[in-house]
């Protein structure tokens, strides 16, 4: 029976039973696919004889089930196997299987770590119930009017009734109130909001209740809800708090409830509380005030409408305000309202610079999966020989590809643990940056979607680093074979991978060391640049007047003359001043505009300016310059002449430069007047990258402020008086809590702490790319070294110096080096035009950087070249000459 | 070329129709599955897809090697291929069918089976 005659229907293949054999491993199908094919077929024959039709259902059942249950233990002993070889494999070369494992590890970290960040904040709905259809409504009813949209209780009350497109609307206002009834009191940013603010949001409480619609009405007793992260700062965490009653505002408020930890926006409040508990909000006056724009609204599109559509919705309500309520609005231009998808809203400042930092990471784990790859085509090199010898065993291509695809990809996968050890290890560091810019940094953790993408990672750099190799081993795998796998036919191929490959490394840590270079020159320029004042030895604090108990000017300047008076008695003290806010104190600008006695009147430019208050010595005490006339002094006083000062920009804007001191402005269309006195340098007031704006300020004691800070020009460390002023303070008026305490060197440093932060994570990114790209030449020139021993030996005998030696080989590595040197320059040239926003008094194509960096590079790529080279030199020729 | 997997692990049942298909003679793949199929009367029935996982297992561990010689064209088909029981095949099949044979043994001292059967 054995060598039976085949029947003759057995040629015919049966294209389910090949479709079927594809679940089996490409080896095994080569080996017996069609052997499988014919037993199949003489099977069928037999079953057609015998006429049973069930008989060849039965087959295909018999033969599904076999190749079902074949299938994937022939896989898992391949990969067994593949694996076991693999990590022997490793095992002996141990070293680089551990460069291989820190490189990738170190690209694979920055990403992991890039990505939890970018995934917690731009991927991931937000954390509220409807986070999609949440808007943040502004209104312009200024042409051109930037920052924030604000709008007045009847605007509110109109768009409520009036707008088809929105589910709820809500306000939302910021203040600083003052805490009674702790040990001592407390400045408390405070949230002002309608009582389904949080149902809007979709925020339930964590202890205790929401706000109701009673806590709302005019009267109502006040209540409070703690922000979590408040309540854990100042009560521990305590849910007992929740029934306790606290002083504010010169009423019992009452804690309701605490909230959850969520992205809070646009403060970080430590408490709550209802517009009817605001007196400025609850007032009569500001309720029937059409122009007290003081509210920042919110609202939920209803479900199915666009963003679009809710702005012309609204905006239609604003237009119809305009028709009926014509002396509230521009009469030249039809207010607006602006919408803005929440997320958007959130995301916004933190947005660019995280694309950024993941376009530089990306970078960062292409120049590893580059140098690995390298790695991997030098080892290839050594086991040259063991691939044409499988290969001759009858090992298929696809068994040897498949076999460099598992060894890249363990070297991957530990790659990847290492790289989200290193994230996990770094996300906290991370988190605290990305703070700065969105409140949505608390969401950031590594969870599966992190591990996910690493996972997702790992693959993708074990095919871009297996396949390299494996694609330059095409050709002849005999020749390979033939000449012992160091000079194979396939070996000149190889060497042009590998240098190309030190090239893109080159080129890239190029790209990212200009990056860094730019961002750290810009950071140099933000610390350096003339503010307009001088920081050093100034305190500065912060502080909220009682508004219950300040409600008079008389009494607000009162306080300041008695605290002024005690400061400025302190022997450390040179000087002091109040003022409504200082440089870069981050309190929103407060701009005003203003007629110019003499000037024609023009309604589409009209002067506007930046506008503070300010005691006498503010200008001394901050180093600001008067540039001409006076600064104000004990003449300037509520009774007096109204006098003004202003700043450079403003002379040069409306002046045309010529000194304006004793001209006159006016602040309320021309009914009052107010006297220039003298002209101050320009300040940098919001941010150090800002130019100084206009600016003009006024007497403290004619304009008081609700919010005043304190600064004092000291002799020595001024954090040193600190708590002796907070005594002062207290002295004055024992519930007076003091705000923010810090130096103007602090206020200024952490006012570029961002890009500081920026800069530090590129500059760390760069050093990393520099580091394994001249790791990576390094490497390649040993290599070349290790297999031209013979021809070093050759060309030493027939009487080669070894500086000569080393001039040859540096020439080699440094070739490929300036190859790349200059492909990345070209690069960076048509890339870096993209950073220009994030930069600073330095043009994206800075000459210096440039210059600096290429020769970084340089000096880099040639010290890991020396290495090699100076080992070349000392090749002793005899022993050199027997290398065969 | 490779060594035997794990001489330790028992043949599977499975392993051991086909060994001792072989046996008797060289066989091809179809050959082996009927051959099975009719000793066993049908109870141990193997297909093409469990045939030949197996067949690769024998062939690596060594027990069976393909045969070089193959017969007249006229019976021939040149996907067909021959397997031959190797010495060490032979070896491992015998002590397969010792060990059954002691547990046959110690069934019938425990009375398990009725009566003396002749091998």
């Amino acid at each position: 029976m054995n060598d039976g005659t085949p029947v003759r229907d057995s040629k015919q293949r049966s294209r389910p039973l090949q479709l079927l054999m594809r679940l089996l491993p490409a080896e095994f199908r080569g080996d017996y696919g069609p052997e499988m094919e014919q037993v199949f077929a003489e099977q069928r024959e037999e079953a057609r004889r015998s006429g049973d039709k069930m008989g060849i259902l039965r087959l295909w059942w018999e033969t599904a089930k076999g190749i079902f249950t074949t299938a994937p233990s022939e896989h898992w002993s391949m990969l067994k196997q593949d694996t076991g070889f693999a990590m022997r494999m490793m095992r002996k070369n141990l070293g680089f299987t551990i460069a291989a494992i820190i490189v990738l590890g170190l690209g694979i970290g920055a990403n992991t770590a890039i990505f939890s960040v970018v995934n917690a904040v731009l991927l991931k709905p937000l954390p509220f119930a409807h986070g999609e259809r949440l808007l943040m409504l502004s209104q312009r009813t200024v042409p051109g009017g930037g920052g924030v949209g604000r709008s007045s209780v009847p605007e509110l009350i109109d768009y409520r009734a009036q707008s088809r497109s929105m589910d709820g609307i809500v306000e939302y206002h910021n203040m600083q109130f003052i805490l009674l009834g702790r040990a001592e009191p407390e400045r408390v940013e405070t949230g002002v909001v309608s009582w389904n603010f949080f149902d809007v949001f979709g925020v339930k409480p964590l202890v205790g209740r929401m706000f109701e619609p009673a806590d709302e009405k005019p009267g109502a007793p006040a209540v409070l809800l703690l922000s979590y992260e408040y309540w854990l700062r100042s009560f521990g965490g305590d849910p007992t708090v929740v029934g306790k009653t606290f002083r504010m505002n010169d009423k019992p408020h009452v804690v309701i409830g605490v909230l959850p930890p969520f992205p809070q926006y646009p403060h970080a409040n430590d408490v709550y509380m209802t517009s009817a508990a605001c007196p400025f909000r609850s007032s009569p006056e500001m309720i029937a005030n059409r122009k007290g724009r003081m509210l920042r609204l919110f609202g939920t599109m209803k479900p199915g409408v666009t963003p679009g559509q809710a702005q012309a919705d609204l905006s239609t309500v604003a237009a119809t305000m305009q028709r009926d309520f014509p002396t509230a609005y521009s009469k030249d231009d039809t207010p607006k309202m602006e919408v803005t998808p929440l997320k958007a809203e959130l995301t916004r400042d933190a947005k660019p610079t995280m694309l950024f930092l993941l376009a530089a990471a990306g970078f960062v784990l292409l120049i590893a999966c580059a140098n690995v790859a390298n790695l991997n085509l030098a080892r290839m090199v050594r086991r040259g020989r063991e691939m044409g010898l499988r290969a001759a065993m009858g090992a298929s291509r696809v068994r040897l590809f498949r076999q460099l695809l598992t060894e890249s990809f363990i070297l991957a996968f530990g790659g990847g643990l290492l790289g989200l050890l290193l994230a996990t290890s770094g996300l906290k560091i991370l988190t605290t940056f990305i703070a700065r810019f969105t409140p949505r940094a608390n969401e950031i953790h590594i969870d599966a979607q992190v591990l996910f993408f690493t996972l997702g990672i790992a693959a993708l750099v074990s095919i871009l680093t297996g396949t390299a190799p494996a694609l330059a081993r095409r050709g002849n795998l005999a020749a390979a074979l033939k000449e012992g796998g160091t000079q194979s036919t396939t070996g000149a191929r190889r060497s042009r991978t590998r240098g190309a490959l030190i090239v893109a490394q080159v080129a890239v840590s190029f790209l990212l060391l200009i990056g860094a270079g730019l961002m750290v020159r810009s950071l140099i320029n933000l610390q350096r640049v003339d503010a307009g004042f001088r920081p050093e030895n100034v305190l500065t604090v912060q502080m909220s007047l009682d508004f219950s108990k300040y409600m008079s000017d008389p009494s607000m300047l009162n306080f300041s003359d008695s605290l002024l008076e005690k400061v400025r008695a302190m022997p450390q003290v040179t000087s002091a001043a109040m003022s409504g806010e200082f440089p870069l104190d981050k309190s929103p600008a407060f701009n005003n505009e203003f007629l110019i006695e003499g000037r024609q009147a023009n309604p589409n430019d009209k002067p506007t300016a930046e506008f503070n208050a300010v005691t006498p010595d503010y200008f001394r005490t901050l180093g600001i310059p008067i540039l001409s006339g006076r600064e104000f002094d004990g003449r300037d006083r509520p009774d007096k002449l109204r006098v003004a000062i202003v700043n450079q920009s403003v002379v040069n804007h409306y002046f045309h430069g010529q000194d304006p001191v004793g001209r006159r402005v006016s602040f309320d269309e021309g009914k009052n007047w107010t006297e220039i006195v003298g002209v101050a340098g320009d300040v940098r007031e919001r941010e150090l990258s800002q130019t100084p704006k206009d600016y003009v300020c006024v007497p403290y004691a004619q304009y008081p402020q609700m919010a005043p800070g304190l600064v004092a020009l000291t002799q020595g460390d001024p954090m040193n008086i600190a708590r002796t002023v907070v005594t002062h303070l207290y002295e004055v008026d024992p519930n007076q809590p003091a705000g923010k305490i810090q130096s103007l060197e602090q206020v200024r440093s952490e006012s570029i702490a961002a890009p500081r932060l920026t800069a530090n994570l590129l500059g760390l990114f760069a050093l990393l790319a520099l580091a394994i790209a001249a790791a990576g030449i390094g490497g390649v020139m040993a290599l070349s070294v290790s297999q031209r021993i013979h021809e070093i030996g050759v060309r030493m005998a027939i009487g080669a110096r070894p500086v000569e030696i080393v001039a040859m080989i540096l020439r080699q590595g440094m070739g490929l080096a300036l190859v790349g040197v200059l492909l990345g320059l070209a690069a960076a040239f048509a890339l870096t035009q993209s950073v220009r926003t994030f930069l600073f008094g330095v043009t994206p194509t800075d000459p210096l950087t440039f210059v600096g960096v290429a020769a970084v590079l340089t000096v880099a790529a040639c010290a890991a070249c020396y290495i090699p080279a100076r080992r070349a030199a000392r090749i002793d020729p005899l022993r050199a000459l027997r290398v065969e | 070329m490779s060594k035997l997997s794990d001489p330790l692990t028992p043949l599977t049942p499975a392993m051991f129709h086909v060994l001792l298909a072989l046996a008797g003679d060289d066989l091809h793949g179809y050959a082996i599955l009927k051959d099975v199929e009719l000793r066993t009367d049908g109870e141990v029935k193997l297909s093409t897809g469990t045939l030949y996982g197996i067949i690769k297992r024998l062939l690596n561990d060594g027990l069976i090697i393909e045969r070089r010689e193959r017969p007249s064209a006229a019976n021939d088909d040149e996907r067909r291929r021959y397997y031959r029981l190797t010495a060490k095949g032979r070896e491992v099949a015998a002590a397969e069918a010792e060990r059954l044979e002691k547990v046959v043994a110690l069934a019938r001292s425990r009375r398990l089976l009725k009566r003396t059967q002749t091998a």
